[in-house]
């Protein structure tokens, strides 16, 4: 499907979103190679996921659409999605797949 | 993007810090504070600075696609039920960047033009999607030929090019799909996989796709290749 426009840029928009709201320019923290840093919320407002849980079949089936985005993953031949939908609140899963440990990021 | 949270053997777990970097998410992780980007998955601040988490291969695709090459999938479980983006208006707005300072080669071509991304040190390549229509783009990343291509299941994958110190000249066929090259092997450009021929049994060295908007790569590789479909 290729009309999906997904594209990192998500955490972006979360915060300039947030900052674009009534609030004075974003605070500038530090400086990185040249480039400002922008703190414009605290760490943590946006909760990554620490403890996922997960369905498969049918039960999956029920939670999605048929066009709704998702992050795919396949390790050790296990295979993974994650729902962009649902990652736009949450950015980050702290996961583990087949053994390994990852962070499967928006 | 997909990274390996494992580092010198230990295990790290990450926050969204809250800050941004050139117009990107900023990773910060529990055990020590370090401050990582998410588009390279490199230290750009604190006690592991300059150190590189492993990129994964992931891809972007859409569930009815991804369910169907991947029937025995896992999902990650919801919450409650949710029906769509918050930030659908953010991607149908071409204007809407929330850039600070959007000066990165937007000459180029528009900030919010999807492009798929690789690189390999500083050497980087940005796809765009027209490119991708029915052919495999074969970029050069120093002295690395990399493949391009859109896998079954709706994702774009990238493998090195090259087998026994040989660059592959791999070809798509526009009536079957199929890849081949030049010495008449096919290849999976899901998995890498040599299916029939002289290679059967080799398999390509993955390289990591990146979907990206175009303002925020060039953001981290001002110099990267483009290759786009409307100028071929």
């Amino acid at each position: 499907m290729r009309s999906i426009i997904v594209a990192l840029g998500v955490a972006v928009l979360a915060l300039i979103g947030i900052s674009h709201a009534g609030s004075p320019a974003p605070e500038v923290v530090a400086t990185i190679g040249g480039e400002d840093v922008y703190q414009l919320l605290p760490v943590g407002a946006i909760p990554a996921i620490d403890d996922p849980e997960f369905v498969s079949g049918a039960d999956a089936e029920l939670q999605m659409r048929a066009e709704e985005p998702v992050l795919g993953v396949v390790i050790g031949g296990e295979a993974r999605a994650y729902s962009l939908w649902q990652l736009d609140a949450h950015e980050i899963v702290n996961d583990e797949i087949a053994g390994s440990a990852i962070a499967a990021t928006w | 993007m997909v990274y390996a949270r494992t580092l010198g053997g230990r295990t790290y777990t990450f926050q969204v810090s809250g800050r941004l970097w050139r117009n990107s998410l900023i990773m910060v992780d529990r055990e020590t504070g370090t401050s990582w980007s998410q588009v390279t998955g490199r230290a750009i601040d604190g006690q592991h600075r300059g150190a590189q988490l492993e990129k994964l291969e992931a891809i972007e695709t859409s569930w009815e696609e991804w369910s169907k090459a991947h029937p025995e999938t896992t999902l990650l479980k919801k919450g409650k039920e949710v029906l769509g983006s918050h930030y659908q208006s953010y991607f149908d707005d071409p204007e809407k960047m929330g850039l600070f300072r959007a000066q990165w080669l937007a000459e180029k071509m528009p900030g919010k033009t999807l492009v798929y991304g690789a690189s390999i040190g500083p050497h980087a390549v940005a796809v765009t999607e027209g490119a991708l229509d029915d052919e495999v783009v074969v970029a050069t990343l120093g002295d690395t030929p990399v493949v391009l291509a859109r896998s079954r299941d709706g994702g774009v994958r990238a493998f090195v090019a090259r087998v026994e110190g040989e660059q592959l000249g791999l070809d798509r066929n526009p009536k079957t799909g199929e890849v081949r090259d030049g010495g008449g092997s096919a290849w999976d450009l899901g998995s890498g996989r040599c299916i029939s021929g002289p290679h059967s049994g080799l398999r390509l060295e993955s390289v990591a796709v990146t979907p990206v908007y175009w303002f925020a790569w060039s953001g981290f590789y001002p110099n990267t290749q483009v290759i786009d479909g409307s100028s071929r």
